[in-house]
């Protein structure tokens, strides 16, 4: 699949102090957010309910504020587009956006997992050969051949919203933007859909991504953003943000056991040992420690 | 099966027949055709004929089952209340023909031929438009309905709502059935009268109400986020064109529109049943 990007230092996203009220809220859900993210990187967007990931992440393709309306300040540039001057329609072709629940991406008009992927290309006006081209390399990707006929509605929740991942990728966005989308999935949805995500980051796409899970997100996300009542806490290179065990507890956030558990053993014993924010590192810490 | 998939089985029946294969812009015609014809007349037995052909090609398309459910539920019961209010002289204003007396207690009541024919002809004629309707729905599958819509130039939101109106009914059966559940198990009480019957699905509509509009609101982004509104032309899965069997069919409405309307000018209005005219006949 034409996918592969190569990491460098060009930001291909860049939010500059973004301030935004729903026209029904009171307060602003987003208050002076500003970063970056570079291509091929990906960034996990972090933080309790009521943060403001989800807002935060319409504002990248547009929803915010072009669906939603309200109050709205800073900038928003997208692959070179500002989404305030840009409609929703061109930033679907920059910006492909999962959501939380699959079923709530199932557009109504497919009958089967095939029209489904090929649903978004047809509202964008493609010529058909080139959406059967695309439609097989985004169904072959996400693992889902074989279920080109089946209807969406007969798939289990992991596949459903690997079906929901691959109408983005037939769309070739230069952005990946998931919102929590393993939220509604059992543990095995949950595995087939990060291998999905991980594979993703691995070839290099852009992806930014709100996220519970953060023992499986370090291990593919670049950079991490914790919101916490719509201000940036903490942002910057992976391993930092989540080895700050306080400030993500106090924030009502779980940091990984493993980084939990270490960053508990220094505070108790005061050994001196890096924390570490994946399984296999603290195997190699833990191993070295009883040597 | 979730009840999506059980929808779709419902809405469109997939068969290798002449019915399927006919353009749905042809079976669209068909019921216009048949819907304005029979209201043009003033006749049951012609509104039975158009009903018996529509039947006839429902049971060769194997969709018969859901439109005579529909006739039953519908039209039945319409005529069974109509006709006794209408021919009986209960006030109908155009009742003068007396063809017989009924006996109800005792005593002889007339039967008028104007009543039982407005209360025949009438429901007749709408089993006629709900009948040609069905096997249009029922024997066009989702892609050919919308290639179908598309060429008849109408706006592709509208095509949108008339297909997902069909996929999301069942799945607001499917939220209601979870809400009265979570309604019970909290206390609702279902062994009750009447009025709090209707009381307590107050409990299940207002939150039923809010999440169908949630869910519309969700759904809407999610449609935006794939360039639903982009302002390009779409590209259809499926393209609808004409056959010889299209035309043949036309042509055959064509022909049985030339013979009608030499029947309307030299017969009249109701050449079987022989009705006299009545206002809004």
């Amino acid at each position: 699949m034409d996918m592969v990007w190569v990491k460098n230092m060009e930001p291909i996203i860049k939010v500059e102090n973004l301030t935004y009220a729903y026209p029904t809220s009171k307060d602003f859900v987003l208050k002076n957010i500003s970063f970056t993210v570079n291509k091929g990187e990906v960034l996990a967007v972090i933080g309790p309910n009521g943060a403001g990931k989800s807002t935060l992440l319409k504002a990248l393709n547009g929803l915010v504020p072009h669906f939603y309306g309200g109050k709205y300040g800073g900038r928003v540039v997208v692959s070179g587009f500002e989404v305030l001057n840009t409609p929703i329609s061109k930033m679907s072709t920059k910006v492909g956006f999962v959501f939380q629940d699959p079923e709530d991406q199932i557009s109504g008009l497919a009958l089967t997992v095939w029209e489904e992927v090929a649903f978004g290309l047809m509202m964008l006006g493609y010529p058909r050969e080139e959406i059967d081209k695309r439609v097989r390399e985004a169904i072959d990707y996400v693992g889902l051949t074989g279920l080109e006929k089946r209807s969406p509605f007969e798939l289990s929740g992991g596949q459903m919203q690997r079906l929901a991942i691959a109408t983005v990728l037939a769309l070739r966005p230069e952005v990946i933007v998931m919102d929590e989308p393993t939220a509604q999935l059992d543990p095995l949805g949950k595995y087939e859909v990060l291998s999905v995500i991980e594979k993703l980051a691995e070839s290099g796409s852009t992806i930014v991504l709100a996220e519970h899970e953060i023992e499986e997100v370090v291990y593919f996300a670049d950079k991490m953003l914790l919101l916490d009542k719509g201000e940036a806490v903490a942002y910057g290179d992976t391993r930092k943000v989540v080895t700050m065990v306080e400030e993500l507890k106090r924030r009502g956030v779980d940091p990984p056991s493993v980084t939990e558990l270490t960053s508990l053993l220094k505070e108790k014993t005061g050994v001196d040992v890096a924390l570490p924010v994946t399984l296999e590192e603290a195997v190699k810490i833990y191993s070295e420690l009883l040597r | 099966m979730s009840v999506g998939v059980s929808l779709l089985k419902k809405t469109t029946i997939e068969a290798e027949t002449f019915v399927q294969r006919l353009d749905g812009r042809v079976k669209f015609l068909y019921f216009l055709w048949a819907t304005i014809i029979v209201y043009i007349f003033f006749d049951p037995l012609l509104n039975l004929i158009f009903l018996a052909v529509t039947m006839a090609l429902a049971v060769y398309a194997k969709c018969w089952k859901p439109i005579a459910l529909t006739i039953l539920i519908i039209v039945v019961p319409w005529i069974l209340f109509a006709v006794p209010i209408l021919a009986l002289p209960l006030g109908f204003p155009w009742n003068k023909t007396i063809i017989g007396y009924i006996n109800i207690l005792g005593k002889d009541y007339p039967v008028y031929l104007e009543g039982l024919g407005w209360g025949v002809t009438w429901p007749l004629r709408i089993a006629v438009a709900i009948s040609t309707a069905l096997l249009f729905f029922l024997t066009t599958n989702q892609a050919k309905l919308v290639a179908t819509m598309f060429k008849m130039k109408f706006p592709f939101k509208l095509i949108y709502m008339v297909i997902a109106t069909f996929q999301f009914i069942p799945l607001l059966a499917s939220e209601a059935n979870t809400i009265m559940q979570a309604q019970i198990a909290r206390g609702l009480r279902t062994d009750v009268g009447f009025v709090q019957k209707i009381k307590n699905y107050l409990a299940v509509v207002i939150p039923l109400t809010l999440s169908a509009l949630n869910k519309v609101q969700i759904r809407a982004i999610a449609l935006e986020s794939r360039g639903f509104s982009a302002p390009v032309k779409k590209t259809l899965l499926y393209e609808a064109s004409f056959t010889k069997l299209d035309y043949a069919f036309l042509m055959t409405m064509l022909l049985v529109t030339v013979f009608l309307a030499w029947v309307y000018v030299y017969i009249g209005f109701s050449p079987l049943a022989h009705l006299p005219w009545i206002w809004s006949g």
